[in-house]
């Protein structure tokens, strides 16, 4: 049997975010961000400028940091890294893909929605991924 | 771990691999009906797949509506007056945090991690302010039966309900006040399309929180469905 993965109770966990502008901005108005002695912040803004080594890199990061808890996606980014994003399958920090302004949520490119797809399904989705 | 060559069983059908060694499907051992605790599993993941995705429709709502205030927002006052250009990269403490706890499932293999969310360091702050109401409140009120209340009853009673109210009016300032203090990136005077902005994101994080809850639920479920 697989040991189970510790998860620390945490008390003051951040919400990390990787999306647009408007959508970092409205989080950042919800008083999420966070910037740390080494000018570290929990949140990358992705623009037409962003390339996707810094996206993987953003992703790497937050995904390690142990004070982070809940990281927030733009699915339409995420696809950019969709690798990445559907080989992760710890429990925290969580992972989850939120719609942005120009591309809604589809529920076909969820990470976690193909996971558990293929209990409904005779096609293992995620087995084509890997 | 179920590999991508086995047959995946299909909820709530009799179909079952008939690969050797593999017991599946509605019948289990031994020709013997499939456990209530399956039946109760099966429902728990299909709920939970069900909130995931309605949550996730009501946050795509949410979203919009708070796009849509920014994007008035930066019309009346001006593309650069709210842009990205103007966070603050000094050093800084989220005033709106989560607390993770392991509510570890039946099987001591499954994780699931509840989040809970702090808003506004309101718990932290609420801590000493909150301590005080209570103490005052738990003060045993001299009962006034029919008869003229007491001074000291009625300021005995008085100073519960000021307790409590004091308590209430000092959560409701330092929540108008940490707002104020997210807003005062944009300026000391802003458009009341922002403000509005502010509450839509607060409302998205409180669905964010539900949906990361939800599929904590559903993958725990699924974990188990799996075994």
């Amino acid at each position: 049997m697989a040991g189970r993965a510790n998860i620390p109770t945490n008390s003051s966990a951040l919400i990390a975010i990787i999306a647009d502008e408007d959508t970092v901005t409205g989080f950042l108005l919800a008083g999420v961000g966070n910037v740390d002695l080494r000018k570290k912040t929990n949140y990358l803004i992705v623009d037409n400028k962003t390339t996707v080594k810094q996206i993987e890199d953003a992703f790497k990061e937050f995904t390690a940091r142990e004070d982070i808890a809940i990281v927030l996606i733009s699915q339409y980014v995420a696809n950019m890294i969709r690798f990445l994003v559907d080989g992760y399958n710890k429990p925290v920090p969580a992972i989850l893909e939120i719609p942005s302004k120009d591309h809604p949520y589809d529920p076909a490119h969820d990470s976690v929605l193909s996971r558990v797809k293929y209990l409904f399904s005779a096609e293992s989705v995620a087995s084509d991924r890997r | 771990m179920a590999t991508a060559t086995e047959e995946p069983r299909l909820l709530g059908s009799a179909l079952a691999a008939e690969d050797a060694g593999e017991i599946d499907g509605a019948v289990g051992e031994q020709g013997l009906p499939r456990g209530d605790d399956d039946d109760e599993e099966i429902l728990r993941f299909m709920d939970s797949v069900d909130g995931y995705l309605h949550l996730m429709d009501s946050l795509s709502s949410t979203l919009r509506q708070g796009w849509l205030d920014l994007a008035s927002a930066r019309h009346s006052m001006g593309p650069t007056r709210v842009s990205s250009t103007l966070l603050d990269h000094k050093e800084q403490s989220a005033a709106t945090k989560l607390q993770v706890v392991d509510h570890a499932g039946l099987q001591l293999s499954e994780s699931k991690p509840h989040f809970a969310l702090s808003k506004w360091s309101l718990q932290e702050e609420c801590y000493s302010t909150c301590n005080a109401g209570e103490q005052a409140s738990s003060e045993p009120n001299l009962r006034h039966r029919g008869s003229a209340t007491t001074p000291e009853d009625g300021n005995h009673e008085r100073d519960a309900t000021k307790a409590g109210s004091s308590t209430g009016s000092d959560t409701s300032s330092h929540v108008q006040r940490a707002r104020s203090k997210a807003l005062s990136v944009f300026g000391a005077l802003v458009s009341p399309k922002l403000r509005t902005a502010q509450i839509s994101f607060e409302t998205a994080l409180e669905l964010i929180l539900e949906l990361a809850n939800s599929r904590s639920s559903m993958l725990a479920s699924f974990s188990q469905l799996k075994e």
